[in-house]
């Protein structure tokens, strides 16, 4: 017989990231009006397109109601009690790593970032966001030899005016939605990268986002485009310290795939969850889409999702291009008062287009997890298919699991299939673990984890070692 | 919408009943679906208007029976029609049911009402008058087959209210008849309350003719025990909505659903339901099919509650779907919101056209495409139409469908 209490103090895990890196930062104060967008596009010495830009966007977003449908409860955001810019004081230009405060290095040291170019071993280039300015970019001289871009957003602005003004906000425009705007008028910085022509980008690449005040939200932007033939994997990393306040975090992620591309984009965000009382933590709030523009060109998402007191996210696939691929693959753990409301969209336009979705919920203590899908057949799509499976486990009998896919078709000559089911751990299974002397604990996180394998087979190598980690690591108790 | 008017300045509707006074008091501030609640269950607003541009008519035209009846035994009621029953066997007895007892029943089944969810059965409750609600007890076992009938006239709006008690123990096969006549809305509420130990076979067929609308909306509590099937057949209406609520009130009940809507021209047909389990052991087996054709749209939206109480509930629920046109369009939402822990449910959805692998072979074996397609057409509907209580010999809903396929 599984003792419930049991169950309840393996999947509790204290927050290792919680710390705060005291380090002098240049903050602009509070609120969000014209001015202060102004000032954030001066700060960063931008052209007038991307101005306009931002303004263009406040003034859809000021329009604009928060959306109420997904399945959360959380208490009402004050937008004008955020600061929407702050950035470590540093020296106006950095030539290389010796330069960055070496309180931040160790930050990143801590959070087990290789962000110095030594330990290139891992053979992963690094973009390190911290609260809203990107710190610092590793092996831009490796890429730059096969011509792949790989910078922050703000540098790209500067030195590649022409890429971002022909992408951004294509895929995501500034008026999508809600939070979508939102970031539209404020984003910070992010990660931008540009794979050209026929080139396999050689390393995989990786950003890693870090809020440390508490007072500020952070909105990063994200735009990789691929052109023809090219490919890339892209790693996206994410904690905060713990903070009693709520710390609101809304990104846009915007994929460009051209003929026969393919971009891989894997996240393991793991921002601070609140505590078991549910103060505290990170409100999630992301836009990711991807468009598949050219023929065979093909975007992946997968993402571990632990964290966040509230996560409203939907990495989403635009299929335009013939013969395009869309896949989406998630685990989405929630525990103690967390909410989770993500799933993904599927919107078949071109001919012969295919997407899968696997989505992995689990859900503890008294949280909330809901997969929320959309697959859209348009009139254009003959001959696409979709399949989808969104599986649920439940941990406990407070938490509660929700699937609402929507399925839409018209198109007679397309496929649509779709399963969902729920779970629970099964005590034969536990009782068989135990009694073959594997402990509880580890009986238990086996079994977890073999319920996530079919995402965990999706994710790059050194994210899959540490999402496994880091699901053990949700799943240690007190238990002896 | 001569209806809505009516209801805001609250005039024109003679002598109300209680119930009609409290509905109408609900309807009266917001007598319309939230335009919002309407988008999501992407209702067509103007089919929707359409349904109550008719006026309200409270007497019906002659009725003629769709098929003739099958055996003398049979109970045929319509409702509307003046429909005394009152029959005391040794095995069973079906009775109406008391002013008394439809009033406190349904006044009980209001208060958890809510405006966006139930606007159907507000709506018909502060239009259908004394005449047209008919309640009925039912008791024992061995009971003959029970018809009941509900219909428009055409170029008016008639509403009509069924409600019916299963004693306990008690076990019938019952089929529901909703036919529209041309340019006539029909709102047609079922009220059923199956006490413990009961069971029923129900069917629902309804169809209707040329620019026909319906709103049909069926609201179930199931005791203890309990088994409730289900079988339903929705076709040919311009409008057509049907919208099932079934509470397994305390959990170790069974239900079975099979539905079926098959679109075609410009129509939309809409089923909409909503399970869920207020205890242990509840038990749910449910399959809708849609067809669409033309240019219609055909939606599915299905939603399972198993809250915490509803330990070992084992629910599935499966929406298949045929598109058979380019301008035709399907929409299906499965749903599943659960608390319990140790439960089994699962869902599924498929939307496709007529196997093409299959039709190859019947070809290859010299039957033509239109027979081929046919054959496939008539084991999809069948699988549903097997379901619904019906005399196979009296009215051949399978041929009739293929026919007009």
């Amino acid at each position: 017989m599984v003792n419930e209490n049991l169950v309840k103090d393996v999947v509790k895990e204290p927050y290792k990231y919680g710390f705060v890196t005291d380090i002098e930062t240049e903050k602009i104060e509070k609120g969000l009006n014209e001015d202060i967008i102004k000032l954030i596009s001066q700060k960063k010495e931008e052209p007038k397109f991307l101005l306009d830009f931002r303004l263009k966007a406040f003034k859809k977003w000021q329009k604009m109601k928060e959306p109420d449908w997904a399945a959360l409860g959380y208490k009402n955001i004050d937008y004008q009690d955020i600061i929407y810019y702050s950035a470590p004081k540093q020296k106006e230009k950095i030539s290389s790593l010796d330069e960055v405060d070496p309180k931040l290095l160790e930050t990143f040291d801590k959070l087990g970032i290789p962000l110095t170019e030594q330990k290139k071993l891992t053979n992963v280039a690094v973009d390190a966001v911290f609260d809203s300015v990107s710190i610092a970019t590793t092996f831009r001289e490796e890429l730059a030899e096969h011509g792949v871009i790989f910078c922050s957003i703000s540098e790209a602005v500067k030195n590649h005016a022409d890429l971002i003004e022909k992408y951004l906000g294509t895929v995501v425009p500034a008026n999508d939605n809600y939070f979508a705007a939102l970031n539209s008028a404020v984003f910070s910085d992010g990660s931008f990268v540009y794979i050209p022509k026929g080139v396999t980008c050689p390393m995989d690449l990786s950003s890693y986002f870090r809020i440390n005040s508490g007072d500020s939200g952070q909105f990063e932007r994200t735009l990789i485009i691929a052109e023809e033939s090219s490919s890339v994997s892209y790693l996206e990393g994410c904690t905060a310290p713990m903070f009693d306040t709520n710390t609101l975090h809304a990104a846009v992620v915007e994929l460009v795939a051209l003929d026969d591309a393919s971009i891989k984009y894997s996240t393991v965000q793991n921002w601070y969850a609140g505590d078991e009382e549910g103060i505290g933590g990170i409100f999630n709030f992301v836009t990711k889409r991807g468009k598949c523009l050219g023929k065979r060109s093909k975007i992946s998402w997968s993402q571990v999702e632990t964290g966040s007191a509230i996560t409203w996210k939907y990495p989403s696939c635009l299929l335009l291009g013939e013969e395009s691929v869309g896949e989406f693959y998630s685990v989405a753990l929630t525990n103690n008062l967390q909410q989770a409301d993500t799933g993904t969209k599927m919107i078949h336009i071109g001919p012969k287009t295919k997407s899968t979705i696997v989505s992995k919920g689990i859900s503890a203590g008294n949280s909330k997890n809901s997969y929320r899908g959309l697959v859209k057949m348009g009139t254009k799509a003959t001959g696409s298919r979709n399949y989808s499976q969104c599986d649920s486990m439940l941990i406990g009998d407070q938490a509660s699991a929700n699937t609402f896919p929507y399925i839409k078709s018209q198109q007679p000559n397309s496929e649509i299939e779709h399963e969902a089911s729920t779970c629970r751990i099964s005590e034969d299974q536990l009782f068989y673990l135990q009694s073959r002397g594997i402990e509880f604990e580890e009986a238990v996180s086996m079994m977890v984890s073999g319920f996530c394998r079919d995402v965990f087979n999706q994710l790059p190598m050194e994210f899959a070692a540490e999402a496994d980690k880091l699901l053990a690591l949700k799943l240690e108790g007190s238990v002896g | 919408m001569e209806i809505i008017e009516k209801i805001k300045t609250n005039k024109s509707i003679d002598n109300q009943t209680e119930i009609q006074k409290i509905c109408l008091h609900k309807l009266q501030s917001s007598p319309l679906p939230n335009p919002k609640s309407e988008l999501w269950r992407l209702s067509n607003k103007s089919k929707l208007s359409n349904f109550l541009d008719y006026s309200i008519n409270e007497k019906d035209s002659q009725f003629d029976m769709p098929y003739p009846k099958n055996s003398a035994s049979t109970i045929r009621l319509i409702i509307g029609e003046n429909c005394q029953i009152k029959l005391i066997e040794k095995n069973y007895s079906i009775q109406q049911l008391s002013e008394d007892e439809i009033q406190k029943y349904i006044k009980e089944q209001i208060s958890f009402f809510k405006q966006n969810e139930n606007w159907s059965d507000l709506l018909n409750l502060s239009l259908s008058c004394k005449n047209n609600i008919l309640g009925l007890k039912i008791n024992g076992s061995k009971i003959p087959p029970i018809e009941i009938f509900s219909h428009a006239s055409s170029n008016s709006l008639n509403a009509k209210t069924l409600v019916i008690f299963l004693e306990k123990n008690c076990d019938v096969e019952l089929l529901q008849v909703n036919l529209g006549k041309e340019n006539s809305s029909l709102s047609q509420s079922t009220f059923f309350c199956l006490k413990e130990n009961s069971s029923v076979n129900h069917g629902v067929v309804s169809y209707g003719e040329n620019r026909s609308n319906l709103l049909n909306s069926l609201n179930v509590i199931q005791q203890k025990n309990s088994a409730y099937n289900l079988g339903s057949l929705h076709f040919k209406f311009n409008y057509a909505r049907f919208e099932i609520s079934i509470k397994q009130s305390s959990g170790n009940a069974k239900t079975n659903i099979k539905g079926m809507q098959i679109t075609k021209k410009d129509e939309q047909i809409s089923t909409y339901t909503k399970i869920e389990f207020n205890g242990p052991n509840g038990f749910l087996d449910q399959i809708n099919k849609s067809l669409a054709d033309d240019k219609s749209h055909a939606i599915f939206e299905g939603s399972i509650i198993v809250p915490k109480i509803a330990q070992r509930t084992d629910a599935s629920q499966l929406s298949r779907n045929l598109l058979l046109s380019n301008l035709a369009q399907i929409d299906t939402k499965p749903q599943l919101e659960i608390i319990a822990d140790d439960v089994k449910c699962k869902h599924g959805a498929t939307i496709s056209q007529l196997n093409e692998e299959e039709l190859f072979y019947m070809r290859t074996r010299g039957i033509t495409l239109t027979e081929a397609s046919k054959l496939q057409l008539s084991s999809y509907f069948q699988e549903i139409i097997s379901f619904i209580p019906i005399s196979k010999d009296k009215w051949d809903l399978l041929d009739k469908l293929l026919n007009e396929n």
